[in-house]
């Protein structure tokens, strides 16, 4: 039980910066998850939490110990790797023990422990059998009990799901939030999917260039993004990104279209975002704007309309029975409540007043 | 033609010339074994003893005993020190380790020389008036000047271990880093956070995963270690007395120097034993890691 503190964290290799500069509290028992794309400093920021790279600059702290001269050993945190990391010449069972092993765990008090980690993730049938005879899923499980069979201060994950097939990672998913939940351990989670940071998370720590662009509940970064990045980065599809200018108080496209009323102050260039699912899709004449069908895509839960509109195209989220096809006119209007507006130049949001 | 005969053809060259230098010796050398076969007498090789030449190391050559002595220690210590320094030096050499690339290229020079050029060299070294060695301890340790290595039976065995530990760290030190640097790292890394001390991570995790690179680390160097000659030959030429004299050496010697053919053959034989099983405990590791 602990919380994680990062002071001013900068990790350098010559010229590259990896992380720069950042500074981040982790609340005791929080879930956090690290969330970017690959490069951005996520998978760093937590190997320097675990000891296994030490920072170029800054603090880390776990509970009241700064923690940067300790070694890995002596800092009291359970990590899940990528690729699972187990020691492939033990048994499942010796896997699971060995950290209770080399800390010095009495003998007797051992097996108990493990097997009660093994029933956790379902893995009791498999105590004798080497990692080789696993498969992907049950690995993970592995590495997993590995890392709950004792308590540690903090739990560090990274991409632990990354390797699984896609079915597994949502079963999976499942059990780690079910897990995370019962055990109310700190955990700082990495991940480059941004459906594991949304449906995992308790606060997501959004990463780009060794940067933590915003910092918020998964609530916020999806609803209220703090910029370009965060706003492209989160949502599946990818959120609608339109050029054009404010014009009194409505936005123009850069084609000239007045499309709707947004709340700033006069000014050439913006970017409007506006999600899928914010675009209203209606019959032809009945939106703000009439548009071509692109491409038209059943998902089965909705429908996914990729449409041209100038010399753009933009996505918008259709009902599950509706049914167009290609080169199909069809009216689209925004709902004036979820649209964002973004600064080209910095990428930062413009919030309206 | 068809491919079937033509692969059969090409090969062919090829397997004619390891059967006439190889086979057809090794057939050779287990006939004479069993023959008087002296150089030095008329009517080569003077007809057939049976296994009474093997019967002659065994019972009456105690210098055949003193090969074997020689031989057996001299292996060990070279095998068991070679591969201990070897795997320190990959340890600091992998990557990851402590020292890089530069240090390396150095520290690879010794395999560069041929085992016959190390023994000279080490013998110059050792000289008692002009030698390395000999200026070194008089620089620093005086009572230890002057004295002549290569004159002292155990110092001049002890020369030979080092000379030959000397040129063959490189090889081992590679090789022993391609087997470090196919540990995966994240398996160190999991010790680590699970709480494992740097040299527990080394017992519990690294030397496991090593194990298949290290045993056949030490069953190659076992085979070079007890067929050693060159080397020896240069440096010592088996002395003082026979202090130093390996099996390879004692068969070079009755057989080349006493033109006993037949005995050496029958010596050469009796190595060619532990030599099976190693070749074969090899064979077995290679290919149950290539598998």
């Amino acid at each position: 039980m602990a919380e994680v503190r990062l002071k001013n964290l900068t990790k350098r290799w010559g010229d590259f910066v990896g992380v720069d500069n950042q500074s981040l509290e982790i609340h005791d028992r929080e879930f956090l998850v690290l969330l970017g794309p690959s490069g951005c400093g996520k998978t760093t920021t937590m190997r320097m939490i675990a000891g296994l790279e030490d920072p170029t600059d800054g603090e880390i702290w776990i509970g009241d110990r700064m923690v940067n001269d300790d070694l890995p050993k002596d800092r009291d945190v359970a990590m899940v790797f990528q690729n699972y990391g187990l020691y492939p010449h033990m048994t499942i069972f010796d896997n699971i023990a060995y950290p209770l092993k080399v800390r010095g765990t009495p003998k007797a008090d051992i097996a108990p422990k493990v097997h009660e980690a093994a029933e956790k993730v379902e893995l009791t049938q498999f105590l004798d059998r080497k990692p080789k005879a696993l498969s992907g899923g049950q690995r993970q499980r592995v590495a997993l009990a590995r890392a709950i069979v004792r308590t540690p201060k903090v739990f560090l994950m990274d991409e632990p799901l990354s390797n699984l097939d896609a079915k597994l990672r949502v079963t999976m998913r499942a059990e780690l939030k079910h897990l995370s939940r019962e055990m109310k351990i700190t955990t700082v989670y990495v991940t480059h999917d941004q459906i594991e940071a949304m449906t995992l998370a308790d606060r997501v720590a959004v990463m780009k260039h060794g940067v933590i662009q915003q910092l918020g509940t998964p609530d916020e970064i999806y609803n209220d993004p703090a910029n370009l990045f965060v706003a492209g980065f989160i949502g599946s599809p990818a959120m609608n990104l339109i050029n054009g200018s404010v014009q009194d108080g409505m936005f123009v496209t850069t084609g000239g279209t007045r499309l709707v009323k947004v709340g700033i102050a006069d000014r050439a260039d913006v970017i409007l975002g506006v999600r899928a699912d914010d675009m209203n899709v209606f019959e032809p004449g009945e939106g703000d704007i009439d548009v071509t069908i692109y491409a038209f895509e059943n998902t089965g839960e909705s429908t996914l309309l990729t449409v041209q509109w100038g010399k753009q195209r933009v996505i918008a989220r259709g009902s599950r029975h509706l049914r167009k096809n290609q080169d199909d006119v069809v009216g689209i209007s925004l709902s004036p409540e979820h649209l964002y507006l973004f600064d080209p130049e910095t990428g930062v949001r413009i919030q309206a007043e | 033609m068809r491919d079937n005969t033509l692969k059969y053809l090409l090969v062919l060259p090829a397997v004619l010339v390891v059967f006439a230098t190889a086979i057809w010796p090794l057939v050779e050398s287990l006939r004479l074994s069993f023959t008087v076969g002296r150089l030095n007498k008329p009517n080569f090789p003077q007809g057939y003893l049976g296994f009474e030449n093997y019967t002659w190391a065994f019972w009456e050559e105690p210098a055949f005993w003193n090969s074997v002595w020689v031989t057996g220690i001299y292996t060990v210590l070279t095998v068991a020190l070679t591969t201990l320094l070897a795997l320190g030096l990959a340890m600091l050499l992998a990557p990851g380790g402590r020292l890089r690339s530069g240090v390396q290229t150095l520290l690879i020079l010794p395999f560069a020389m041929s085992p016959a050029l190390i023994g000279v060299s080490f013998r110059f070294m050792f000289n008692p008036e002009f030698g390395l060695f000999d200026a070194f301890f008089g620089a620093v340790f005086p009572p230890l000047a002057d004295i002549s290595w290569l004159a002292h039976p155990q110092l001049a065995f002890a020369v030979c271990v080092m000379a030959d530990v000397w040129g063959w760290i490189p090889f081992l030190t590679l090789v022993l880093i391609g087997g470090l640097a196919s540990v995966p790292p994240e398996t160190i890394e999991a010790a680590q956070v699970d709480g494992a001390s740097g040299w527990r991570v080394f017992r519990d995790v690294t030397l496991p995963q090593l194990a298949p690179v290290l045993a056949v680390v030490i069953i190659l160097k076992s085979i070079f270690s007890l067929k050693t000659f060159d080397q020896i030959f240069m440096l010592t030429n088996g002395g003082p007395g026979t202090a130093t004299q390996t099996l390879s050496h004692y068969i070079y010697f009755n057989g080349m120097k006493y033109g006993q053919i037949g005995y050496s053959a029958s010596v050469a034989w009796l190595m060619v034993i532990p030599m099976i099983f190693l070749t074969y405990a090899y064979a077995k590791f290679v290919f149950r890691k290539a598998s």
